[in-house]
């Protein structure tokens, strides 16, 4: 991480390859790190995260959208909404950036091998679960049906749209949209994604659901997942928080006695539980 | 034991001024606080624990991690430079305590580097206490008045004069040429009362997760931060780019580190505006379990040394020891 051995604080420089608009706000940046040494020490699981720095403005992380392999670059789905990611918006291809990690654990996908795999994803949230969903359609043999549900505020909000049609003809797996509201032109359903989540009822056997989403949106996730039969051990989460350094010393992104960065992000609900602090 | 006397010891330190950076505690007007010195005339030789802690020398409030130059097309990174090798003076052993503390958390893999440079070369010649300040408690979190742990040479006044004990091969080397005078019998214990401000168990802490009590405590807190700047243990931070200078095609940045605090409004507060802290009752709450639960659980020690200064400067008269002895009861 950072640059290995001598400075964590470090990042990697890397250049913008490729800029995509994925929602309203919401950009896909696609890096590729400058020094081939590096690129290749750089790597990386389905739900880690890493540090991107707008140099002059700072550093923020954000989950890993990509998946190691897939074109070499590393990608990650970012929604303006403040001062870092605004200066993130603002830059061209060419661009230098600074790229600091991976960092936290990531989600077991080995433990996942022969379920039926539920997915959450809440608007941006949707982002680090991408990489999981383009894993298990790479190795569609080691894993059962796969439920994707995916919502977002407003249709115009919706990422990773282009990928729809890939996950919804991949067999055994389907694919079901919500908005909380419509907009012009679309003919989906409307509504939250936990009344989403109860009319798909998807079968909690042999199934483990993984979420991510606002932290409003979790809480109440997990309490119809656990209607549906999810015992904690089957619902994974992966959590946000505001982190200066991602490796557990700027103290900012604890519950209670864990970091989000050394610990998580990945949690299980029974984990979450335990927490003597909500994350909500 | 071997002693120094009074002019011996200004002769000693004389020396090591012109050999590398002295910090030592001054009068800083009202404030007793380790700086710098240029002449052992600034030196205070009798002081009580000094009023701000000797962590800013090896976590600074503000501090360049990276210079940055960002040109067209072009970024380079430079690390800060730091070659020194400062001997402080009069360390208080909660001070050292609480480095050690520090050490725990900022050493571990991955090593924080600038704390870990200054830690490796700094050496520590350590004062016992002579008097406690009426917040002093270090006793009850383990700390004694006169405790040499972590130094490279302690220093005991005596009626005349200082009892000197080098404690590390650094601390000998320091000591080299100096003339000590061979004195007959041991280096005089003062005899300090037992600590008695009680340190609950962590089941009680998760126990009285929510109580009331924070609530109330909560009430008077300002939010002002002081607890934490103040404090020996405290190490929260912020990154943040500031601009360095535009020159021709290229503008330089600096990147620094400045010291934060949990105690702060959107502390915990993530992109969206979701704040998982939003009362003051849950971030002081987090102060206190921080010290006493968290850090325990995550990197060994309890986060307190007992130094009182929260205790001293909090405008509202927040006491550490009445929480601790409210968890206790």
């Amino acid at each position: 991480m950072g640059n290995g051995k001598t400075n964590p604080y470090r990042p990697y420089l890397g250049t913008v390859v490729g800029i995509k608009d994925l929602a309203t706000n919401i950009k896909l940046f696609q890096i590729r790190l400058n020094d081939p040494a590096e690129r290749e020490a750089f790597v990386y699981r389905p739900g880690q995260f890493a540090f991107v720095s707008a140099f002059g403005v700072g550093e923020a992380p954000f989950g890993i959208t990509s998946v190691m392999g897939h074109g070499g670059t590393v990608d990650f789905a970012i929604n303006r909404v403040g001062t870092v990611t605004g200066a993130l918006h603002a830059l061209r291809t060419g661009d230098v950036v600074g790229v600091r990690g991976p960092m936290g654990n990531w989600f077991p996908l080995e433990e996942f091998r022969g379920k039926d795999v539920v997915f959450l994803g809440g608007g941006i949230g949707g982002a680090p679960l991408r990489p999981v969903i383009t894993t298990m359609l790479d190795h569609r043999e080691e894993y059962g049906e796969l439920t994707i549900l995916w919502a977002a505020r407003l249709p115009s909000l919706l990422i990773f749209t282009e990928e729809y049609d890939t996950w919804r003809s991949a067999p055994r797996a389907e694919l079901h949209l919500t908005v909380d509201e419509a907009e012009e032109g679309w003919a989906g359903k409307v509504g939250l994604i936990t009344q989403l989540l109860a009319q798909v009822a998807p079968s909690s056997e042999n199934a483990v659901a993984i979420v991510c989403g606002p932290p409003i949106m979790i809480h109440f996730t997990i309490l119809e997942l656990r209607k549906l039969g999810f015992t904690s051990e089957q619902i994974v989460v992966t959590l946000e928080a505001k982190m200066k350094c991602g490796i557990g010393k700027c103290g900012r992104c604890n519950i209670g006695e864990k970091y989000v960065c050394l610990h998580g992000p990945v949690f299980t609900h029974a984990e979450i539980a335990g927490f003597l602090e909500s994350f909500l | 034991m071997k002693v120094l006397s009074a002019e011996g010891l200004r002769a000693w330190l004389t020396t090591l001024i012109a050999r590398g950076p002295l910090i030592a505690p001054v009068a800083d007007g009202p404030v007793v606080r380790y700086r710098r010195v240029r002449s052992t005339d600034d030196i205070l030789f009798e002081f009580g624990r000094p009023d701000l802690p000797l962590k800013e020398f090896f976590f600074p409030p503000t501090e360049a991690l990276l210079h940055i130059w960002q040109g067209e097309g072009e970024v380079q990174l430079t690390e800060p430079a730091w070659d020194e090798e400062p001997v402080i003076f009069g360390a208080r052993p909660c001070d050292v305590r609480a480095l050690e503390v520090l050490d725990t958390l900022l050493l571990a893999e991955p090593t924080d580097l600038y704390y870990a440079r200054r830690r490796e070369r700094t050496a520590l010649v350590g004062i016992s206490c002579q008097d406690l300040r009426p917040e002093c408690f270090c006793a009850s979190v383990g700390v004694t008045p006169d405790d040499p742990s972590g130094m490279d040479v302690m220093l005991t006044p005596l009626d005349e004069g200082y009892a000197i004990v080098p404690l590390t091969e650094r601390g000998e080397r320091l000591l080299e040429g100096v003339p000590l005078t061979e004195v007959e019998g041991e280096v005089p214990r003062k005899s300090w009362p037992d600590g008695d401000v009680p340190l609950p168990p962590q089941a009680v802490w998760a126990e009285r997760f929510e109580d009331p009590y924070w609530s109330r405590l909560a009430d008077r807190c300002l939010s002002c931060r002081l607890c934490a700047y103040v404090c020996p243990t405290c190490r929260c931070f912020d990154v943040r780019d500031y601009s360095g200078g535009i020159e021709p095609g290229a503008e330089r940045f600096e990147r620094l580190r400045c010291w934060d605090s949990c105690m702060a409004v959107n502390y915990r507060t993530i992109a969206g505006g979701h704040n998982p802290r939003p009362t003051k009752m849950d971030r002081l709450r987090n102060r206190f379990y921080c010290k006493f639960l968290y850090y325990p659980a995550d990197f060994g020690p309890v986060a307190c040394v007992g130094c009182g200064r929260c205790i001293t400067h909090c405008p509202v008269n927040v006491d550490i020891t009445e929480v601790l002895s409210e968890m206790e009861a």
